[in-house]
C-alpha cells in the first residue's frame, strides 16, 4: 500500500509539473518547455502505471478479488481515469506534435489523480459479494476509458474555441501561430469523440445488462443513468452535426463541451443522489 | 588560428558592389581562390550580402589583399573599398550573428540559416574546408538554431503576404489541398498569388473584369481563370480569397457570402481585402466560419511582430556572445596544442 501511495503521489507531482510546463509553453516561445512537458508526462505515466500495478497486486492479494479490476472505489476509479487520460494523450496528441494541447488536457489528469491521492482512501478491501462479477471489469472500465478519452476531446475543443477567437479578433497573438489550425483541431476533436462514443455507449449498455441481471431492472441506477443518457444524447448530437451535416467550428464545439460537462456532472455530482453507485463515493471504505 | 572575414552587406556597402559580387557564381569564386592558393574558404552569397571566410594556420595566415584582388577580378569591379574586414574573434562573432539572423535586413529571418548551410556545403564539397572552418560553420548553424528555438526572434511574420499566408495556415493547416481565388489582376494580386503558390496552395483561380488579364495572371502560376460572372460559384469552391480590384464599390457582398456558405458544407472561408476602396462588405466578418482581414489588419500584425522581435534581440545577442567566447577558447586551445572540448558541439569532421 505504501508503494502504491508513494508512486501515485510522485506521479501526481510529475503530472502537475507536465501541466505547468505545457502552460509555460503556451505563454512562451520556448520549445524546451514542450520537450520538458513530454518527458515529465512520460515519467509521471511510468510511475503511475507502476503504482496502479502495485494497487492491482494488493487488490488481488484477496482471493475473492482475483481477476477483477480495482475500480470499485473512488480512488481506484479516479486513478484509472487519470492513467487512461495520460495514455490517451501520449497516443493521440503527442505523435501528432500537438503537445501544446497538453495545456488544456493535462490539468485534467493532474486533477483526477490529485483528487484520488488527496481526498480518497487508497485502501483495498475484499469486494462486496454483488460486485464480484465480470461486469465490474467491463461496465466501469469502459465508461472510465471513454471519460478519459473524452477529456482529451474537451481539451481540443477548448483549444479550438481559443484559436477561433484569436483569428476572429483580427489581432492574433503568438498563441495563434503555436496552436494547431482550426481545421486540424476540428477534425481531431471529431475523430476522438467518434472513437470514444461507442465505448461510452457500450459501457452504459453493460450497466443496463448488469443491472437487469442483478436487480431485474435496467433503470435501477436512477439519477446517474438519466444523466448518462443526456451525455450520450449530447455527444450523439455532436457526431450527427459533425459527420452527417458537415458542421464545423464554434457551434459544434459547444455541443462537444456540453457533452463533457454532462459527463463530469454524471461522475461527480450524481454520487449525491444515486444509491446504487454510492460505493464509488467511499462507502466501501 | 587565423580567421579572416571579408564582407559586403546591406548596411555597409553600396548595392553596386554587392550586385557585382552576387553575379559571380559561388563555385567560380571558390575555384578561383583555390587556384590562387587559398586552402580554407567559405563564401556566402545572397541578395543582401557577400561574405568570405578564410582560415589557415598562424604560420601562413590568409592575406586580405590577395583575396580582395581575386574578388575584384572576379566581379570585374573595384569592390575592395566597400569591404568590411574582421579577424578571429570578431569574425566568429559576426558569423554567429549572421546565422542567428541578427545581421539581416529583417531581423530574425530564417532563410539566412539555409543560405549559410548551402555556402558551407558548397565549400566542403569543393574540398575547401579544414578542421577550423568545419567546426566554425557547424557551430554557426547550431547557434542559429539555438537562437531561434530559445528566443522569439523569428516569431511572427515580417511582411503582409507572409502574415496572410500564416493566418491561412492557422485556419486550414497545410494549404496543399486548398483553393485560392484571386480577384483582380494587378501587382498586389500577383504578389498574393506568388506567396500562396510558394506555400503549396492546391488550386489557384483568378477572376477579373477583363478576362484576358485574369487569363494572363492565371497562366503565370498554372492556375485557372474564371469569368467575372461566375464569381458566386467560385466563392463556393474557394478557401482563401484575396481581393484587390479597383472597383468603386464592394464586389463581394454579404448576401453573396451567405449564399455561398449554404453550399460550402461548413468549410471556413478566409477573405483578404487589400483593395482601396474596399472590395468586401465588412459585415461578412460577423458570419460564423468567415474571417475577413483588411490591409490595415495585416499591417498592424506585421508591425507588432517586428516590435516583439526587436525585444528579443538582446536575448539573442547574449547567446551569440556566449557561444562566440566558447568557440574562441576552443580556437586558442587548438593553437596551444591542448584542445579543449566544445560543449554540445557537433563532432568536427576532418
Amino acid at each position: 500500500m505504501i508503494a502504491q501511495s508513494v508512486l501515485s503521489w510522485a506521479a501526481f507531482g510529475f503530472y502537475c509539473a507536465a501541466a505547468f510546463a505545457a502552460l509555460g509553453y503556451l505563454s512562451s516561445k520556448d520549445e524546451r518547455a514542450s520537450r520538458a512537458m513530454l518527458l515529465l508526462l512520460q515519467i509521471g505515466f511510468a510511475l503511475h502505471a507502476a503504482g496502479f500495478a502495485a494497487r492491482l497486486a494488493a487488490f488481488w492479494a484477496f482471493p475473492e478479488n482475483r481477476f477483477f479490476l480495482p475500480l470499485n472505489t473512488f480512488y481506484g476509479a479516479l486513478s484509472y481515469m487519470a492513467l487512461a487520460l495520460a495514455a490517451a494523450f501520449l497516443l493521440i496528441e503527442a505523435p501528432h506534435r500537438l503537445g501544446i494541447l497538453g495545456a488544456f488536457v493535462l490539468p485534467w489528469a493532474a486533477l483526477a489523480l490529485g483528487a484520488a491521492v488527496a481526498l480518497a482512501s487508497p485502501e483495498v478491501e475484499p469486494l462486496a459479494p454483488q460486485l464480484r462479477s465480470y461486469w465490474l471489469n467491463l461496465h466501469p472500465m469502459l465508461l472510465m476509458t471513454a471519460y478519459a478519452v473524452l477529456a482529451n476531446a474537451s481539451g481540443v475543443a477548448v483549444a479550438l474555441l481559443i484559436q477561433e477567437r484569436q483569428i476572429k479578433s483580427r489581432k492574433p497573438t503568438e498563441l495563434c501561430y503555436r496552436l494547431p489550425s482550426l481545421d486540424e483541431l476540428d477534425s481531431l476533436n471529431g475523430r476522438i469523440v467518434a472513437w470514444a462514443f461507442p465505448v461510452l455507449v457500450a459501457g452504459l449498455v453493460m450497466g443496463f445488462v448488469w443491472s437487469y441481471i442483478d436487480w431485474g431492472s435496467v433503470w435501477a441506477a436512477g439519477a446517474k443513468l438519466r444523466l448518462s443518457v443526456i451525455s450520450v444524447f449530447l455527444y450523439g448530437a455532436f457526431l450527427w452535426q459533425h459527420f452527417a451535416r458537415g458542421r464545423r467550428g464554434r457551434g459544434t464545439m459547444y455541443l462537444s463541451l456540453a457533452g463533457f460537462a454532462s459527463v463530469l456532472v454524471t461522475f461527480f455530482l450524481a454520487e449525491l443522489f444515486s444509491g446504487r453507485h454510492s460505493y464509488l463515493g467511499g462507502a466501501a471504505r | 588560428m587565423k580567421l579572416l572575414q571579408l564582407g559586403w552587406n546591406h548596411r555597409a556597402s553600396a548595392a553596386a558592389a554587392r550586385e557585382a559580387l552576387a553575379a559571380v557564381p559561388v563555385e567560380r569564386v571558390l575555384a578561383e581562390l583555390k587556384a590562387r592558393g587559398a586552402n580554407e574558404i567559405v563564401a556566402i552569397s545572397t541578395c543582401n550580402r557577400f561574405e568570405l571566410y578564410a582560415a589557415s594556420t598562424t604560420s601562413d595566415p590568409p592575406q586580405s589583399e590577395l583575396l580582395l584582388a581575386a574578388l575584384c577580378d572576379l566581379a570585374g569591379a573595384d569592390v575592395a573599398p566597400e569591404a568590411e574586414a574582421r579577424e578571429d574573434a570578431a569574425a566568429v562573432a559576426h558569423l554567429f550573428s549572421v546565422a542567428a539572423g541578427l545581421d539581416s535586413l529583417v531581423v530574425g529571418e530564417t532563410e539566412i540559416l539555409g543560405q549559410v548551410k548551402t555556402a558551407y556545403d558548397a565549400a566542403k564539397s569543393a574540398g575547401l574546408t579544414g578542421k577550423r572552418l568545419n567546426v566554425l560553420f557547424q557551430r554557426a548553424l547550431y547557434v542559429g538554431k539555438k537562437v531561434r528555438t530559445e528566443t522569439a526572434i523569428a516569431s511572427g511574420s515580417s511582411s503582409v503576404p507572409s502574415v496572410a499566408v500564416q493566418l491561412a495556415e492557422s485556419i486550414f493547416g497545410r494549404l496543399e489541398g486548398k483553393s485560392a481565388l484571386i480577384l483582380g489582376a494587378g501587382a498586389m494580386a500577383e504578389l498574393a498569388a506568388k506567396h500562396l503558390v510558394a506555400r503549396g496552395i492546391g488550386r489557384l483561380t483568378v477572376a477579373n473584369r477583363t478576362w484576358e488579364r485574369a487569363y494572363a495572371l492565371a497562366a503565370r502560376f498554372s492556375g485557372e481563370a474564371v469569368k467575372w460572372d461566375s464569381l458566386p460559384d467560385a466563392l463556393v469552391q474557394a478557401d482563401v480569397l484575396v481581393s484587390s480590384t479597383g472597383a468603386p464599390t464592394a464586389v463581394v457582398t454579404r448576401a453573396m457570402v451567405e449564399a455561398a456558405l449554404r453550399r460550402r458544407g461548413g468549410r471556413s472561408l478566409f477573405l483578404i481585402d487589400i483593395a482601396m476602396p474596399r472590395d468586401i462588405e465588412e459585415s461578412v466578418h460577423q458570419l460564423d466560419g468567415v474571417f475577413l482581414y483588411r490591409l490595415e489588419d495585416l499591417e498592424s500584425i506585421v508591425a507588432k511582430s517586428m516590435a516583439s522581435r526587436a525585444g528579443q534581440i538582446a536575448a539573442a545577442r547574449a547567446i551569440v556572445e556566449a557561444k562566440s567566447a566558447e568557440f574562441d577558447a576552443w580556437a586558442r586551445s587548438l593553437e596551444s596544442g591542448r584542445e579543449i572540448s566544445l560543449r554540445h558541439a557537433p563532432r568536427p569532421e576532418i
